[in-house]
């Protein structure tokens, strides 16, 4: 138990104060976006399975998703998403296709385009969903 | 130039059981030196308690791997004009045991250096009764890794070995690949076997803070790619 305590104090103290290069900070990015992915499949189970449950609530939680605070979240979300995605292929390229690619200079260079090419991907689905949003305030 | 130079420091000897940082300032500094010049100028001068490892002095020997402005580096090998900055601080590698200022305790890292084998294995004699003949490509499979001197500025850097010490961690898997892909050994079935395990590749996220820190140079990433590829397709080539 101590052991444990003290492993997760010295690894957040790393994610925070280790300072590291790109791929430190694609890996915390990668590992945020993935468990906030994986967060929010967990809660919309959740949400839909009361339409056969409890169906006066499921109304509530639509009504809840309609909010702008969570049409913000699910900007963010959408960006989540592509970013794992995309990060994830840049890996399994890297990782089980060409391993010879993985020299500081390649791997640096890799990780800053697929930071560029989710946000342009990110970018076009985030105009129109902000665009919903601002026509509902 | 002048430099500030703040080091961690604990030690149960002189009673400073809580972690704390000492602060020098340095007037004569010159760019060129190293942060090793600076800790042994600070320990001869102003403060003989002031405990680190060191002793090559020429990055051969692996002892004085700390994290320096907050990256791992070796002491020896880095100078202070690399780091662009007129205040350097100076902490232990994280995830070992700290046991006084910047030593900590090695023993789970070599403990785990051991695990994979890390020596030739060949019981049979030679095809001439004398020597075991490689080629210069056989040779150069494994030039890579055979670089390392065990400093832990890799393992101690990576995310994986922070949360969990028993993961093997880069420098293991740096030594397998040393003798998983030598011509002459006879036992990279059985290192892969042992790397497979719970602790072995598979935790490696590919973070790259390991290649990043390695003072040799090494493609660490590369190495620990190439035995996870080797235990997928059972071959070593
Ligand atoms: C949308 C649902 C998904 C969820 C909830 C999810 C979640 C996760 C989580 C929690 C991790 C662990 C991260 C870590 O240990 O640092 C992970 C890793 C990973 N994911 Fe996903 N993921 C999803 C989709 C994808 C997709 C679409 C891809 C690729 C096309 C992908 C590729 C990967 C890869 C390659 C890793 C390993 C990362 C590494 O070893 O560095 N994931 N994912
Ligand atoms: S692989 Fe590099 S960083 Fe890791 S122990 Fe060996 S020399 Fe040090
Ligand atoms: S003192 Fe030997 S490697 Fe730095």
């Amino acid at each position: 138990m101590t052991t444990l305590i003290s492993s997760l104090r010295t690894t957040l103290a790393g994610y925070i104060n280790y300072r590291g290069r790109e791929g430190h900070y694609s890996f915390l990015l990668h590992r945020l976006t993935g468990l906030g992915t994986l967060l929010f499949l967990a809660i919309h189970i959740v949400d839909t399975a009361t339409v056969y449950w409890i169906p006066e609530l499921y109304d509530h939680a639509i009504a809840i998703y309609r909010l702008p605070i969570f049409l913000v979240g699910e900007i963010g979300l959408v960006f989540a998403v592509i970013y794992h995605g995309v990060n994830g292929l840049r890996i399994i390229y890297q990782d089980m296709v060409n391993p010879a690619s993985w020299t500081i200079a390649r791997q640096r260079r890799a990780a800053r385009w697929t930071l560029i090419l989710s946000v342009i991907i990110w970018l076009p689905a985030a105009l129109i969903m902000l665009n919903t949003l601002l026509a509902h305030l | 130039m002048e430099v500030t130079l703040r080091v961690f420091r604990y030690n149960t000897e002189t009673g400073r059981t809580k972690p704390s940082f000492d602060s020098w300032t340095l007037t004569d500094v010159d760019p060129t030196d190293r942060v090793l010049d600076l800790l042994e100028f600070v320990k001869g001068y102003h403060d003989g308690t002031l405990s680190f490892r060191r002793s090559c002095a020429h990055g051969v020997c692996g002892s004085d791997a700390m994290r320096i402005n907050g990256r791992n580096y070796l002491a020896c090998k880095v100078l202070v004009r690399d780091l662009n900055s007129t205040t350097i601080t100076v902490e232990p590698i994280m995830g070992l045991k700290v046991m006084k200022d910047l030593i900590v305790d090695m023993e789970p890292f070599f403990e785990s250096y051991r695990s994979v084998l890390p020596y030739m294995i060949n019981d049979e004699v030679p095809a001439d009764g004398k020597e075991r003949l490689q080629s210069e490509a056989q040779r150069e499979r494994f030039d890579d890794t055979t670089k390392c001197i065990l400093c832990a500025a890799c393992t101690t850097s990576c995310p994986s070995f922070w949360g969990d010490g028993k993961y093997v961690g880069p420098a293991t898997i740096v030594n397998a690949h040393r003798f998983i892909f030598d011509s002459r050994d006879q036992a990279a079935g059985e290192r892969l076997e042992i790397l497979n395990e719970q602790g072995g590749v598979w935790r490696c996220r590919t973070a790259f803070n390991c290649t990043e820190a390695c003072p040799r140079e090494i493609h660490i990433t590369q190495a620990i790619a190439e035995v996870k590829q080797a235990i997928n397709t059972g071959k070593v080539d």
